[in-house]
């Protein structure tokens, strides 16, 4: 039986950021701390919404919301295990990210405008996760290309307006392949909910081509925004969007929505059966490999900051796919994990990166020497991230290393612990010299002596305390989800049971 | 049926009221009468749905005789979406400031164009089209020439084109009499033949409808005749007069047209749909004025509608009307609320060129909202009208992979419609160099261009009565 | 059909295929007018012909060339005045 609460949760939990995001969009420039109370009002209802949802989830209940739409395609939203795993992840990075913004962008201009679009991101985020069949999941996803364009635009210089530009070529195409791979699934099968296992396996014998070719679009369609290796380009340019927005939509919600896709592409929608039917991931997993490769060679070639983060994700985020097209439990589990291990360290690095650009206007890796005295702090998070990303023991990024590592060799492909290697010495070799700079080069002025600004007072004025905290949250979530990933209530356990949900027989 | 003859009718009085009697409060008086003809609209519809078609022979006369009027759930949703988008455009110009100056002649010509299309849209008759068709394109010429000076020479093309179209269509129509001895539709469905007088009429008929529907290649004069048409006018022309046209042609080659004929015209038709939306939106893609964008942009998307009619003729499937008649709903709307956009961004910053739009976010938001919004329809941005009415169409196109190919032609006319949307969004993301602040200045005609954008993503979620009410109609 | 009746439709014919190539050829408005009143003449011969395939009169012909010369005129009238307007602009 559903109780009302069960229909109606779902639904709160994309108004819980929809209605503030609106609200903010009427107000005027000036009303500051309404904007503020309205902001954080929709970060905490949402918080306690996810919150009692998982409860739920994971005692079993059901959560289904749906009106009717398309002939034979309804909207549904629905709370299960895995698209928790995502929402959770996305809300509480909304908190830490809306106290960044907040801080990040005091006194500047279009504060209602950046802040109306963030909403809107992250309820078409939350949104996409929920979405119960393909149809619903399409909405949400072609919702979060049009509410990103103005936060990548957001400053209005030539500079910006090209990326936007760039960045729309990219994503609307893809969006267009994944509406075409969307309604030739729906022509070919109809599109009934995502279910474990997927529904397709009635149809494969019948429409093998037309199968095959909706999997290349979507996939192609889904890579853009998962940053896959030949339609990637956006994400380096995409860098000229203000901080908070390349922190959270840049490397969590935007190239996360397009790995979740192709998860649930394959888990939810082909499932492993038809797959290895068509035996359609062996491409799907080089591409990922070379992608993971390509992006780790261009991070090491890259001199702005921001901009080897962003190829670092590309390479990072890569590792979800590679996971989940090795088609085993144990990959399975190591691709989840990585989703929200991945999302907690590059959001730290990138409010590092914003913390040295607003408070220092450092931009460039030669300008890091010595940042150290200056920032312990912020430069301590960033060690942790860095590190992380490396795959050191015990912080987050270590445990889905491990599991990749282990589902490689489960499925039989040891090949792919070779890229693991290779990936984890190129992840190194770009990390660790930052590290370096920061910690025991020499700096090139005396900090004293920096125009931008005077020795703070103490260790925890380095910066403004808005961006300060939520770096700091962001990296201790990494190392605690590390340390304690054996515990119930770790994004390791809550991948376990998607799995176990997942594969049951 | 009594209904939509009130709906008809109301606006006719109205504009005769409006020229003769000539009320201090005129504008009152026209949204008033619009009013009125939305409701009579609405209860027309609400009858076609409990009782079925309904059909009136004028003044008594019997069959082949009679000139028939029929109300079927097709032509009732016209008759709404015509009364929504007149009367939101009434109530635009109403409260615009840049529109004051044409108001005098606007209100009655207005009028006359909306009881003229409703008459169009009920007429089951080849020659009271003929009429209906002068009618509408006379109010729409002397509605252009109310742009003044600059305008006269674009809508004395549009006259002339007009007119050349009748006189093709007539011909065709008088071809079509002497072969079978009646205009009426339903008659002439159970008569025709596959012979050569017949096929050369259709074709003249086409001809002529095309021409006037701006139909690639026909499409030349639409551009400069709708773009340096005043702001309300440009939107009634794009949303409404050029769908006219493609109504009689649907009932024709649909109806009236053998099998054996239409089969082959279908195909035809599609390829001329699509070669509208490549080359309409690569011109939408490369103008450096932002009216004639929108002009280029409805060249384009009425390619939907043809490329959708096509494909219903060539591959005999009834389940494409709703295709075709939700891309003409939710393009009307879509481009009513771009018109209305455009013109008052026009209209405040003087200026034609796209590049006048920096920083209009800030000093129009919703105009250039309502913009964005309508163009996510145009596109086709799930969920909205226009993604409906896409996903429709492209459904049985997919089922089949020699069909495939047109589903890449949907893919780059869909490319190309975000194009010229983001051409002109990202504009309004630019920084001004001139620091400029939110002007109060026509607020209520900016919230009213928002308006029809917000109705057309409305559509999607009533999308089940919509298809329902077009499966009544094909069963 | 008789042979008469075929030459009045033929007449008809080339009449609409004059006003046609006028409508063409010619840029200067009242030259177009002109043109496209041959070829409304045109058809309303063929309409008035027509009327006269079978022995009795078809008066539903003549009822529709009497509504086509009023809408004829009428359009007329309104391109003249255009012109007329479109020309002095120039100057």
């Amino acid at each position: 039986m559903m109780t009302d609460i069960q229909t109606i949760l779902p639904v709160a939990i994309v108004l819980s950021s929809l209605i503030p995001g609106l609200l903010i969009f009427s107000l005027k420039e000036s009303q500051h701390r309404l904007r503020i109370t309205l902001n954080l009002a929709g970060v905490f209802s949402k918080l306690l919404l996810v919150g009692w949802m998982l409860h739920g989830v994971s005692q079993g209940q059901q959560f289904s919301f749906s009106i009717t739409f398309l002939p034979g395609a309804d909207l549904i939203l629905q709370g299960d295990a895995l698209s928790l795993q995502f929402v959770a992840l996305s809300s509480v990075l909304w908190l830490a990210t809306t106290i960044y913004a907040i801080g990040y962008l005091e006194g500047s201009a279009f504060r209602s405008r950046f802040f109306g679009y963030f909403s809107l991101c992250v309820s078409a985020t939350v949104g996409l996760a929920l979405a119960g069949n393909l149809v619903t999941f399409l909405v949400f996803y072609e919702l979060l290309t049009l509410a990103t364009f103005p936060l990548v635009v957001h400053r209005g210089t030539d500079a910006a307006i090209r990326a936007g530009k760039v960045y729309l070529a990219y994503t609307v195409s893809g969006g267009v392949l994944v509406l075409m791979g969307v309604a030739l699934l729906h022509a070919l099968a109809g599109t009934p909910d995502f279910i474990p296992g997927g529904y397709l396996s009635p149809v494969v014998d019948q429409h093998q081509a037309g199968l095959t070719l909706a999997f290349v679009l979507m996939v192609l369609g889904l890579g853009v925004k998962a940053a896959l290796l030949p339609v990637h380009g956006w994400l380096p340019q995409a860098m000229v969007a203000p901080a908070p927005v390349s922190a959270l939509l840049h490397a969590v919600a935007v190239v996360k929505a397009g790995a979740f896709g192709i998860i649930r592409l394959v888990y939810d929608v082909y499932g492993i059966e038809t797959l290895s039917i068509l035996q359609l991931t062996q491409g799907l997993m080089i591409l990922a490999a070379a992608t993971i490769i390509y992006g780790s060679i261009r991070a090491l070639q890259q001199t702005e900051i921001k901009k080897r983060l962003a190829y670092s994700t590309v390479s990072q985020v890569s590792y979800i796919t590679l996971g989940v097209a090795m088609l085993g439990p144990i990959a399975a589990i190591g691709a989840l994990v990585h989703l929200v291990h991945q999302g907690l360290m590059k959001i730290t690095l990138f409010f590092c990166a914003g913390n040295f650009a607003e408070t220092l206007n450092i931009h460039h890796i030669r300008e890091m020497n010595g940042l150290g005295q200056r920032m312990p702090l912020t430069m301590a998070a960033f060690t942790v991230g860095a590190l992380g990303m490396i795959g050191v023991p015990p912080i987050a990024g270590f445990i889905s290393k491990w599991y990749l590592g282990l589902g490689a060799l489960e499925t039989g492909q040891p090949w792919i612990l070779w890229v693991f290697v290779g990936s984890g010495l190129l992840n190194a070799a770009y990390f660790l010299p930052l590290l370096y700079r920061g910690w025991f080069a020499k700096p090139a002025v005396e900090w004293a002596a920096h125009p931008q600004a005077r020795r703070p007072a103490s260790v925890w004025n380095e910066t403004h305390w808005m961006l300060l905290w939520p770096t700091l949250f962001t990296a201790l979530l990494a190392i605690v989800t590390g340390i304690l990933a054996g515990s119930d209530f770790s994004p390791l356990a809550w991948a376990q049971l998607i799995v176990a949900r997942e594969f049951a027989p | 049926m009594n209904a939509a003859l009130v709906s008809m009718v109301v606006p006719f009085f109205a504009a005769m009221l409006v020229l003769m009697w000539r009320p201090r409060q005129q504008s009152w008086l026209v949204i008033v009468a619009s009013i009125v003809s939305l409701l009579a609209a609405v209860m027309a519809l609400l009858s076609v749905i409990d009782s079925g078609p309904q059909s009136l022979n004028l003044g008594g006369w019997e069959s082949p005789l009679a000139i028939r009027f029929q109300l079927m759930p097709v032509n009732a949703l016209l008759i709404v979406t015509t009364a929504v988008i007149h009367l939101i455009v009434v109530c635009f110009a109403a409260s615009s400031h840049h529109c004051q100056p044409i108001k005098q002649a606007f209100w009655p010509l207005a009028l006359l164009l909306h009881g003229s299309l409703v008459a169009l849209w009920l007429s089951m008759d080849l020659f009271n089209w003929y009429v209906t068709l002068e009618l509408l394109g006379l109010a729409a010429v002397a509605l252009v020439t109310l742009a003044g000076q600059k305008a006269l020479r674009a809508a004395l093309d549009y006259l002339l084109l007009s007119l050349f179209a009748s006189l093709t269509y007539l011909l065709g129509v008088v071809m079509l009499y002497g072969q079978y001895g009646t205009l009426d539709i339903a008659l002439l469905a159970t008569l025709t033949e596959a012979d050569r007088v017949t096929q050369t009429a259709l074709l003249l008929i086409s001809a002529g409808l095309m021409l006037k529907a701006a139909l690639w290649p026909l499409h030349l004069w639409l551009p400069a005749a709708h773009s340096s048409a005043p702001t309300p006018v440009s939107a009634l022309l794009s949303a409404l007069v050029v769908k006219a046209p493609l109504f009689i042609l649907w009932l024709l080659w649909s109806r009236v047209a053998p099998s054996e004929l239409a089969v082959p015209m279908g195909f035809w038709l599609a390829l001329l749909g699509g070669g509208a939306l490549l080359i309409g939106g690569w011109s939408a893609c490369r103008t450096p004025h932002l009216k004639t964008l929108v002009a280029y942009s409805t060249v384009a998307q009425l390619g939907y509608g043809l490329l959708a009619l096509g494909l219903l003729l060539h591959w005999q499937l009834n389940d494409l009307q709703a295709a075709l008649w939700l891309f003409v709903v939710a393009h009307a709307m879509a481009k009513t609320s771009m018109f209305l956009a455009a013109g008052e961004i026009q209209a405040a910053t003087g200026k034609k060129r796209l590049n006048s739009l920096r920083g209009m976010t800030l000093t129009m938001p919703v105009a250039l909202f309502a913009f964005a919004v309508a163009g996510g329809s145009l596109i086709g941005l799930p969920p909205s009208g226009g993604f409906i009415a896409k996903w429709l169409l492209i459904q049985p196109m997919l089922i089949e992979p020699a069909y495939w190919p047109w589903a890449l032609l949907v893919i780059i006319a869909t490319l190309l419609s975000a194009a010229y949307v983001f051409r002109v969004v990202s504009q309004g993301f630019r920084q001004s160099s001139v620091s400029a602040t939110a002007s109060e200045h026509g607020k209520s005609a900016q919230w009213l261009a928002l308006l029809p954008a917000i109705l057309v993503w409305l559509m999607a979620l009533f999308s089940e009565p919509l298809l329902q009410l077009m499966d009544v109609f094909s069963a | 059909m008789t042979l008469s009746l075929q030459l009045f439709l033929a007449t008809g014919g080339i009449l609409w295929l004059t006003g046609l190539y006028g409508l063409w050829r010619n840029s200067d408005p009242i030259r177009r007018i002109i043109s496209l009143n041959i070829m409304g003449s045109g058809v309303f011969l063929v309409m008035v012909t027509l009327a006269r395939r079978e022995t009795s009169t078809d008066p539903v012909l003549h009822a529709l060339v009497v509504t086509g010369l009023v809408v004829a005129v009428s359009a007329t009238a309104f391109a003249l005045r255009l012109a007329v307007a479109s020309q002095q602009e120039k100057r």
